[in-house]
């Protein structure tokens, strides 16, 4: 199986304008409020995703990135067809997903953080069967989907256990062959690693990569682990508060809310005030960390002679800003 | 309910017999509770008819026949699903039930398939039931040629009704997560109304009158009483008409309550 020419098809997932607003009621505090809310509930709209719109080729890892909260999983959501838009459309392999669900289904695969879709009192192997009747693919095509899986997975050590007795890293690698053995155009992750080890994470990101770069599949995935964004993602739509704060690649990203630097200072002698432009990150005994500061931030030179200036100075060491860092900036 | 989905859905209703079968604590445990129950049960009502012989129309082996009837078809609806972790609750509550809306197979597909499944393995448990406690002169064999067949006819029947109800209680958790204060008042209410915990000639006749109002009795009571001819077999018709016309009014009501749970799924899918 090859991978498809991406430039030849169009966007694997289309997101154009996308907004969900719920409409929930609001509780009153007390027994008569209680009362009041059960009688006549006050409703208030809140808009958890906002004029979202971006798109995936296929053969492309998008990372959809954000603090909790900020409508990565709604918007997921929408993407697969589970609700549905108040606003925008989307498209995903060409079908829009909420209009037509049971065709949607068969050109997407997803996983949902440690939510398993796998029958807890059968072994594994039985339940990708049980999916292999649900999607009707042909038991050769399944054997040799699950025989690519499992050299990539290593399933075939525990798929005959019951899922209820699998360990977290078992179960979701389990997930994960779950939500690709129907061959589906287009994957969506949400925090698939979350909880795992270091060994199972780095499995995880071999499979994606081969999804990606081999099967040609478009990966859409959400984590808050910046390793592994760092390592699969060739582009990151950052998102907050339902709104996309910024679309374009990791170097971008760092340059636009990276401000790039950190610099640790060993001081000596008495403590003086931060200067102006400048922020203290971090304190470890005598070594303090400085970073831009949130008004009229200077650059390192800058920095290096503000702090040379105000401060009596035993060693200095400039570091670039981590992944972390950037995205703390960018959700700040 | 999409008539174009392809695929072999239909071979989900095998799931709730190979959770069983590969779990043979789980079946000695299903064994020996049908037994203890229809032993208790049969104690019961020993003891109820020991100065007695004839009570509202049902002698002693009538009563016992039913009673452990009674008993045997309870089995049908006593999957587990709650330890399979595939109840709709769980689903609602682990957040699981978005799974149900990615695949090509509808959840009221799904759910249909799933209750078949599972009434045809409760069927078996209750079919290999009835064998032992026939072969062990617990119960007697049908009043009559016509009798049995009017069982049978109302049986099939209840078991659609059945199927409806419990999915009934299961779409309330699109609508309150938390249901299962209703699931154990519908529980108790099917058992007393359906003629489960006792057969409804024992009650006096407003509440057989408020009860054949109401779908359970063709559940459970109907069929049974047919079988041990108390009712008349004659009055089949009647009886299946009304319990078809609750089956068709059950169906289009759960059909408008999955095309609403397909939108309430936005808030609670988790």
């Amino acid at each position: 199986m090859h991978k498809p020419a991406a430039e030849a098809q169009g966007p694997a997932i289309e997101a154009r304008n996308l907004a969900k607003v719920f409409r929930t009621a609001r509780r009153r505090t007390g027994v008569l409020g209680v009362v009041r809310s059960l009688v006549a509930p006050e409703m208030v709209a809140t808009t958890a995703v906002a004029e979202v719109s971006f798109s995936v080729a296929p053969g492309e890892l998008l990372a959809l990135l954000g603090p909790n909260g900020a409508g990565k999983s709604t918007t997921i959501k929408m993407l697969t067809g589970i609700i549905v838009p108040t606003s925008g459309e989307a498209r995903v392999a060409g079908v829009i997903p909420y209009r037509e669900r049971e065709r949607n289904a068969r050109n997407v695969g997803a996983v949902f953080g440690q939510r398993t879709q796998l029958w807890w009192d059968l072994p594994a192997r039985e339940s990708f069967r049980i999916l292999r009747d649900i999607y009707g693919t042909g038991q050769a095509e399944h054997a040799a989907r699950l025989r690519e899986l499992d050299a990539l997975l290593e399933l075939s050590a525990f798929w005959d256990t019951r899922v209820r007795h699998l360990s977290l890293g078992q179960r979701v690698r389990c997930d994960l062959a779950a939500a690709l053995l129907h061959d589906p155009r287009v994957v969506f992750l949400d925090e698939p690693t979350i909880g795992m080890d270091v060994v199972v994470k780095e499995q995880v990101r071999r499979l994606l990569r081969h999804e990606v770069e081999q099967r040609g599949r478009a990966v859409l995935l959400t984590t808050h682990d910046m390793t592994e964004v760092e390592r699969l993602a060739e582009r990151v739509v950052l998102i907050n508060h339902g709104r996309i704060v910024m679309d374009g690649t990791l170097a971008e990203i760092r340059t636009r809310f990276g401000e790039g630097w950190r610099v640790h200072a060993t001081i000596q002698g008495p403590a003086e005030p931060c200067p102006q432009g400048l922020a203290v990150l971090g304190r470890d005994g005598a070594t303090v960390v400085f970073g831009p500061g949130a008004e009229n931030p200077v650059t390192v030179p800058q920095a290096l002679k503000l702090i040379i200036e105000r401060y009596e100075v035993a060693d200095v060491r400039v570091a670039e800003s981590d992944l972390e860092d950037v995205m703390r900036a960018a959700y700040r | 309910m999409s008539l174009s989905a392809p695929g072999r859905g239909w071979r989900t209703a095998r799931i709730t017999a190979l959770s069983d079968l590969l779990s043979p604590a789980r079946l000695a445990g299903n064994a020996i509770r049908m037994t203890v129950q229809v032993f208790l049960v049969l104690c019961l009502w020993r003891a109820l008819y020991a100065h007695t012989d004839v009570t509202a129309g049902l002698t002693r082996s009538m009563a016992l026949t039913y009673a452990v009837l009674a008993v045997l078809m309870l089995q049908i609806r006593r999957a587990d699903r709650f330890a399979a972790r595939d109840h709709v609750f769980q689903h609602m509550h682990y957040g699981t039930i978005v799974y149900w809306y990615l695949r090509p197979l509808s959840p009221q597909r799904y759910s249909l398939w799933r209750g078949v499944g599972e009434q045809a393995y409760g069927f078996g448990w209750a079919a290999a039931g009835y064998v032992a406690c026939l072969a062990t002169g617990v119960i007697g064999l049908p009043s009559s040629a016509g009798a049995a067949a009017a069982f049978l006819m109302t049986f099939a029947v209840g078991q659609s009704l059945l199927y409806y109800l419990g999915l009934l209680t299961d779409q309330m958790c699109f609508f309150a997560i938390k249901n299962a204060s209703v699931v154990l008042i519908v529980k108790f209410t099917q058992n007393l109304l359906s003629g489960a915990y006792a057969a409804l000639w024992f009650f006096p006749a407003w509440f057989r009158s408020v009860s054949a109002l109401l779908p359970f009795q063709y559940t459970l009571g109907v069929p049974l009483s047919l079988y041990i001819g108390r009712m008349p077999a004659a009055d089949v018709w009647v009886q299946l008409a009304a319990a078809l016309g609750w089956v068709v009014a059950l169906a289009i009501l759960t059909r408008l309550l999955w095309r609403k749970a397909a939108v309430l799924i936005s808030a609670q899918g988790g």
